[in-house]
């Protein structure tokens, strides 16, 4: 456990020499003020310019299980260029022949970081939610969204090699997080399509309000985040 | 310390090590000589435990390698030809860090640098290192726990004499220290010089396995060339260092002092290699 520990503040070190992963760490909290503030805001003054009773009011729910995905995709990002570096500078792979091993690597750059997204935006999104959640709906959106989140990371780090790579890969896969979009949109069966982005199913549960459908949101995580795990191992 | 059977390995379909057999006594410098490709960096792989879907059975220190765990690393220190640091952090740094994954108390960071030469550059980021001071610092970082084996993989490498020379003799040191160290290199004179015993390795396999004095010895090649000058100028000539005494010319020539020179020459580990595998290391 204490190589894990150390490895961690290692990354946590590394954060906090790169501005970059330093304001990404805080993009949830501004991007949370604006979703909680400006929005309602922003309705209220198209409200008015078209005369019509709601524009963007139907679509809330979307935008609080955005956050919910956000959040996590965001420190995700920051564990995912810290373990870039290390693979490209050849310290992940030594890193494994020392007490601290794959599966402690493993722990250190991905399950912390991500148990603390979950933490994190288990506190920020009821801070920021712009429609009503119970406890436990608010539980099941942050850990599907936290799924999301590792998939991204684990998406990055397979498919670059460095981090200019590893920031456009994000940029493009971040957008699998607007499946979640797809059943608010499109009410017909041409919907499932995407029925294999967990996203789509995060923004059924919350489209047709039934928590049901975060379990196949969280059991095709757990089958993207196996084979991607193994892909990235190979990599390395 | 490592007892090696059968030992089979393959990346794809075609086997890429096969039966290999051989054994590490504690204390012993170790060499594996061959050309790229030949599979020593794969057979030091499988003995860290970094592939474990090998064949056979390769167990160092007690411990079979596809079995390993984390406590199987207290007592290996590896030095991989390529940095392996953070670029972005200080030697001293790096140092610190690496030396903390371990339970075992770490050697004092400042005396390995300092042995090596860099204890004016520890402050120093590692991405302003020269490709020689991270090959030494690379090699201090293997030191660190004070591991009973070392794998070396070319310590040597993109170092001037005398830090190779430095190198070296910390690599004896070790030796006395009671160390076994797993040496691979490309360098022949290097592996002469440090290694108790060597192992060829072409195409997967051990093409020979002994010590480099055994193996010189064993083509008893040794020859002795002289040069005299006679009426037509100067002459030399050769004869096999075992049949010196039955040279008449060179008997004569003792006899009559008119031997210009004459000095012996052994083959090098090089041409034994080259004679028994065929192959060349370049």
């Amino acid at each position: 456990m204490k190589a894990v520990r150390l490895s961690f503040f290692q990354m946590a070190v590394a954060m906090r020499r790169d501005m970059m992963l330093y304001a990404a760490c805080l993009t949830p909290i501004l991007a949370g003020f604006f979703f909680r503030f400006a929005i309602p805001i922003l309705e209220a003054l198209l409200m008015e310019h078209f005369q019509i009773p709601e524009v963007i009011s139907p679509y809330y729910k979307l935008i609080d299980i955005f956050f919910a995905m956000l959040s996590p995709t965001m420190f995700c990002f920051v564990s995912a260029m810290v373990s870039l570096e290390e693979a490209d500078e050849k310290t992940a792979g030594y890193l494994f022949i020392t007490p601290l091993g794959k599966t402690g690597y493993l722990i250190a750059r991905f399950g912390i970081p991500a148990s603390a997204a979950l933490l994190v935006t288990m506190i920020l999104l009821p801070c920021f939610k712009l429609t009503v959640f119970s406890p436990l709906s608010i539980l099941l959106f942050v850990a599907a969204g936290t799924l999301q989140g590792v998939i991204v990371a684990l998406l990055v780090l397979t498919l670059s090699s460095n981090r200019l790579e590893g920031m456009a890969v994000t940029k493009l896969f971040t957008l699998t997080i607007f499946g979640a979009a797809i059943p608010f949109f499109i009410k017909d069966n041409i919907q499932y399509v995407l029925f294999i982005l967990p996203s789509f199913w995060i923004g059924k549960a919350a489209c047709e309000d039934t928590l049901l459908y975060i379990v196949p949101a969280l059991a095709l995580s757990a089958v993207w985040i196996y084979f991607l795990l193994k892909w990235y191992l190979r990599k390395i | 310390m490592i007892h090696v059977s059968n030992l089979s390995f393959s990346y794809t379909k075609r086997s890429f090590i096969s039966n290999m057999n051989f054994s590490v006594a504690e204390g012993e410098i170790f060499g594996f000589l061959g050309p790229s490709g030949a599979g020593k960096s794969t057979l030091q792989k499988i003995l860290i435990g970094m592939l474990r879907t090998y064949q056979g059975s390769a167990v160092v220190n007690g411990i079979e390698c596809k079995k390993r765990t984390k406590h199987f690393y207290e007592n290996i220190g590896v030095d991989f030809e390529f940095s392996t640091m953070y670029e972005k952090l200080t030697a001293k740094e790096n140092l610190h860090f690496f030396s903390s994954l371990y339970e075992r108390k770490p050697r004092p960071v400042d005396e390995l640098l300092e042995m090596v030469g860099l204890e004016h550059d520890a402050d120093k980021r590692v991405a302003d290192y020269s490709k020689g001071m991270k090959s030494r610092l690379n090699f201090i970082k293997a030191l660190l726990h004070d591991p009973i084996l070392l794998c070396l993989d070319e310590p040597m490498s993109g170092l001037d004499p005398t830090n190779s020379r430095v190198v070296k003799n910390m690599i004896l040191e070790e030796k006395t220290k009671g160390k076994t160290i797993l040496l691979t290199t490309h360098n022949m004179q290097d592996a002469s010089e440090l290694c108790d015993r060597v192992a060829f390795i072409v195409d997967g396999k051990i093409s020979a396995l002994d010590s480099p004095h055994n193996l010189i010895m064993s083509k008893g090649a040794a020859t002795v060339t002289y040069t005299w000058v006679g009426e037509d100028g100067e002459h030399s000539a050769s004869c096999p260092l075992r049949s010196l005494s039955s040279d008449e010319r060179l008997r004569d020539l003792i006899h009559e002092n008119r031997l210009q020179s004459i000095h012996s020459s052994e083959p090098t580990l090089n041409d034994i290699f080259v004679d028994i595998t065929g192959r060349t290391l370049l």
